[in-house]
């Protein structure tokens, strides 16, 4: 799907008190482990809370895509902050919007609700760094 | 545009419209002649959180005052708002279908839920809190709520 070293970097939500920000990582976890593990790479919000050096680097080199769990829309503002762009933001309510019939629910652990909730999600994403990745491969073809 | 009564508790800031009245379950009513107009409180969407859905009673429903007219499904929970006045549902948001996140940007203003006829408002209007009452009694809340963070 990728060439080597094109990676889109994926930055949920780091909330813990709601069901939205398990939804944000269950679908980051999705697709950087099982849809696209080579051309995704997981960030962890903290780090760049952090101004962890490696994290940072990582937001301003690659396309970045955000998945906010509530309208402080943390994720994509940090990554701004850390000097990266985001590609892509995405809000799970917006997503929860597009598909009633999951309802999340559970916040240690999700209930079916849920984690159809995050497939839904996790299959958007998956688009989206398709599609970046392609980007990235045309210019540098061009 | 109203002009506000407004507080801080802990690190949220509160505020209540002047030119209505209020239930104490944080529902607004807002008379335009013999039509009210009915909303969420600054405090009660904020309580909460993001709105996903917004289910309002359609145009020509009867009301009885305290009778549920709108279902509001949050991220944190779904709301049963209860109306303020008496009478019969003639105009519902439009904003509701599409946009229900208008509660939470504008509690006071596009984010109102519907207008009821009211069948008996002078009644209904002296059961409900002027905006100084329900601004003490919002801060009591609040605060409550802030205990629990």
């Amino acid at each position: 799907m990728s060439s080597e070293g094109r990676k889109v970097m994926i930055v949920p939500c780091s909330g813990i008190g709601k069901s939205y920000g398990t939804v944000s990582r269950e679908a980051a976890f999705e697709v950087t482990e099982d849809s696209r593990p080579r051309s995704t790479q997981l960030v962890a919000l903290s780090l760049l809370v952090l101004g962890d050096e490696g994290a940072r680097a990582a937001v301003g080199a690659h396309p970045t895509v955000t998945i906010d769990g509530c309208k402080l829309a943390c994720a994509a503002k940090m990554v701004q902050e850390s000097g990266g762009a985001v590609a892509q933001g995405f809000a799970v309510l917006d997503v929860y919007r597009r598909h009633r019939e999951f309802k999340p629910q559970g916040i240690a652990e999700l209930n079916e609700g849920g984690q159809q909730l995050a497939h839904a999600l996790a299959e958007e994403i998956t688009a989206v760094v398709d599609d970046l990745i392609s980007q990235e491969e045309a210019s540098h073809h061009a | 545009m109203p002009g506000f009564l407004e507080t801080t508790v802990d690190k949220f800031i509160f505020k209540v419209a002047t030119d209505r009245h209020y239930s104490a379950e944080g529902v607004w009513a807002l008379a335009e002649g013999d039509r009210i107009r009915v909303g969420m409180t600054d405090f009660l969407q904020q309580l909460n959180g993001d709105v996903a859905f917004a289910e309002v009673k359609p145009e020509g429903t009867a009301v009885a005052t305290g009778d549920e007219v709108a279902v509001i499904e949050t991220i944190k929970a779904n709301v049963e708002v209860p109306s303020p006045v008496g009478g019969t549902v003639v105009e519902v948001n439009p904003a509701m279908e599409l946009s229900p996140e208008a509660i939470n940007q504008d509690p006071y203003g596009q984010g109102w839920l519907v207008v009821i006829e009211a069948s008996d408002w002078p009644t209904d209007r002296d059961a409900l809190l002027d905006p100084q009452a329900y601004f003490e009694l919002m801060k009591g809340q609040a605060e409550e709520e802030a205990k629990k963070l």
